[in-house]
């Protein structure tokens, strides 16, 4: 299995606070890494270097092409999403509530529709390629929404969709970008059983029919035992331990940074 | 009702009472006299009395009418009529108001004044439309719209006297200068958001304003810029004996002389352009441009993590903006003749932000309905003088109160998977 993701020796220094102390791991094409740990370990402030809403003081982020890498420092803001293709979602989720579904799947192919717009001047004047093109994008958002059920739901504004189902639009949302590496901040969060257990089927299907590289923070252990091919554990910004779920599940260090040493 | 409720209806009512003292003692009852060498005090109290009698009165009247669970018939009918014009509705009104609109001058009540109002609301109308672009959908709060408004008409007398270029031309060259002035707001601007944005907006207003003050070589000041072309009927004007070599209008057409011609050509000169800035405002709003900058009112971390460009979609919501003000800026130069910075302050920015707003943020048809009811109200009211801004204050309380989200508030999505199911 090759690399997809690899991080190297990243810090992040806010001021007199170390977030992150030189942490390196590599997550792989086509398996979930989950990043776990306590609260405060540091796990949404990876997220946020590798998505460009941080700059790590140091350190380097590769992502892995097929014959070449790029680093993800160069790229900041709306660049990770739209020339790296690392999509992302987040802790409180981030949908636009007052736009229906199916815009909220569409504003996710902005780019594409931008210049099949022909930047506005062909979709004023209503050409043929640009609505070809449209209804192209609409395709792409009903076979996402028939996956997790909500394709009834389509034109119904997304906030007034239940918290789950708000959940996986979300995710969705962010493969509409046709992402390379998929990070996930807390999915589960807040999901009944029966709900996390649907979250768990439709990451699986994303990482063996769509070929990305997903990257997981989450405290529900059962989603991370669940699908984890590879789990990495932070606390205090350090990574203590990395392997399989079975092995997280038996390593000393492990438990003790969540339920602290015997005295 | 029981004692208790009484007795706690007349404590409230006097406690308004208080307050309509307070305010009312030093406005009304203190009036202010100018008699032969100076300014005398008049006292009033009389009045003062009658009036915070009244509050008293209808305070206690309210309170008990509350009590008893009995609301307003009135109110409550108007607040529900107007909830019930969805957007579905609104289409119909579209239409029947823009074939209102085409016969309007032609109606036998029509006079010049109506014709004026009109023509003003219309102008009212399609800045709203303009500002609806920057406000309602790409929700960045702008109180220095007037700016652009004041660069468009600006633009338009400037090259029409200098260079004696015909209405057609000048028009999109305002339309160009005022887009640039809008990047030109709109970058130092980017990473403001909410109540910042809308300072910054409001001082840029400003400098605009005091710079055609103060640039009097270019600007002619406050002395304003006098003898704006007017309009010409593609290339028939409309005057009353034509220079050498020249038609006019009602020679070409073999009609009578009349005044009125020309402000029923603006009339329907402003109905067209305003038209035009709402079927461009529909049609865009369809496209991605039109659904990014939604998408950035609603949430624009979202989405630069769909790596929308949130710098271009700002700006080109900033410049499309500005270009209608500018548009609707020449307009007013063309029809006015004479241009001067009085007639871009502030209050002109807060007036079109509270039609888009009251009318309900990104609706068009609200901003129709906001327009006709602010601006209509205050007309109605002039022969009031002053206190006719109370009217206007009044209108907008009223929306306030009863449709605090605005007139029409409901939002329809751009695009639809299953259709129109009704």
């Amino acid at each position: 299995m090759s690399n997809l993701l690899s991080v190297e020796n990243l810090t992040m220094k806010f001021g007199g606070l170390t977030a992150i102390d030189d942490l390196s791991f590599d997550a792989k094409n086509n398996q979930i890494t989950s990043i776990i740990g306590p609260n405060g370990a540091g796990k949404t402030t990876v997220f946020n270097c590798l998505t460009g809403f941080y700059k790590p003081t140091n350190g380097q982020m590769f992502l892995h092409k097929e014959d070449s890498k790029i680093s993800l420092r160069k790229y900041t803001d709306f660049k990770i999403a739209y020339v790296a293709k690392v999509a992302r979602t987040f802790q409180n989720i981030r949908l636009f509530p007052a736009m229906s579904v199916l815009e909220n799947l569409l504003v996710a192919q902005h780019n594409e529709l931008m210049v099949a717009s022909g930047y506005s001047l062909f979709g004023l004047l209503n050409l043929k390629s640009y609505r070809d093109k449209e209804q192209l994008a609409v395709d792409k958002a009903k076979y996402w929404l028939d996956i997790i059920g909500l394709t009834h739901r389509a034109d119904d504004n997304a906030g007034d969709l239940p918290y789950g189902d708000q959940r996986k639009l979300e995710i969705v949302r962010a493969m509409c970008i046709e992402p390379r590496l998929l990070c996930l901040d807390e999915p589960a969060a807040g999901l009944n059983p029966k709900e996390s257990a649907e979250l768990n089927k439709l990451l699986k299907f994303i990482k063996t029919e769509k070929q990305t590289g997903i990257l997981l923070i989450e405290h529900d252990m059962s989603v991370v035992m669940g699908i984890s091919d590879h789990v990495v554990v932070l606390n205090y910004g350090k990574k203590i331990f990395a392997g399989t779920a079975e092995q997280t599940k038996n390593s000393k260090e492990v438990i003790e940074a969540y339920l602290g040493v015997d005295e | 009702m029981g004692k208790q409720d009484i007795i706690k209806s007349l404590k409230d009512s006097l406690f308004t009472g208080l307050i309509a003292l307070a305010l009312f003692g030093p406005i009304v009852g203190l009036r202010t006299v100018s008699k032969g060498e100076g300014l005398f005090i008049t006292p009033q109290w009389g009045v003062v009395f009658l009036l915070v009698g009244l509050c008293i009165l209808g305070r206690f009247l309210i309170n008990i009418n509350s009590a008893r669970r009995t609301e307003f018939k009135i109110f409550s009918t108007l607040s529900s009529k107007f909830s019930s014009i969805t957007e579905d509705k609104a289409k119909h009104f579209a239409i029947t108001g823009i074939l209102f609109a085409v016969v309007f001058p032609f109606l036998p009540f029509t006079d010049r004044y109506f014709m004026d109002v009109a023509i003003m609301i219309l102008t009212y109308i399609m800045l709203g439309w303009g500002l609806n672009i920057v406000v309602g959908l790409a929700g960045l709060l702008d109180l220095g719209y007037v700016a652009f408004y004041a660069v468009g008409a600006y633009s338009y007398a400037l090259i029409a006297t200098t260079f004696g270029w015909s209405f057609w031309i000048c028009l999109p060259l305002a339309g160009v200068f005022a887009a640039f002035f809008g990047i030109l707001l709109g970058f130092p601007v980017l990473r403001l958001r909410g109540d910042y944005l809308a300072i910054v907006t409001l001082g840029f207003g400003e400098i605009i304003r005091i710079i055609l003050i103060n640039w009097y070589e270019v600007t002619n000041g406050p002395d304003g810029i006098t003898g704006i072309p007017r309009p010409s009927f593609f290339g028939l004007p409309f005057k009353r004996s034509p220079d050498e070599g020249e038609t006019s209008f009602h020679l070409f057409f073999n009609l009578e002389y009349s005044t009125m011609h020309r402000i029923i050509f603006l009339y329907y000169l402003i109905l067209v352009l305003a038209l035009i800035t709402n079927y461009f405002t529909l049609k865009i709003r369809k496209l991605p441009v039109g659904r990014a900058w939604e998408a950035l009112r609603e949430d624009e971390i979202a989405c630069k993590s769909l790596g929308v460009n949130p710098t271009n979609t700002k700006l080109t919501a900033f410049a499309i903006g500005a270009m209608f003000g500018g548009f609707a800026g020449s307009f007013f130069a063309t029809r006015q003749a004479f241009i001067s910075p009085e007639s871009f302050t502030f209050i002109e920015s807060a007036i079109i932000v509270a039609i888009v707003v009251l009318g309900g943020m990104g609706s068009q048809t609200g901003v129709v309905l906001a327009s006709i009811f602010l601006i209509g109200i205050t007309e109605m009211f002039r022969d009031l003088e002053q206190f006719r801004m109370i009217a206007f204050g009044g209108a907008m309380v009223l929306i306030m109160v009863f449709k605090p989200k605005g007139i029409l508030a409901n939002r329809k999505p751009t695009i639809l998977m299953h259709g129109d199911k009704k």
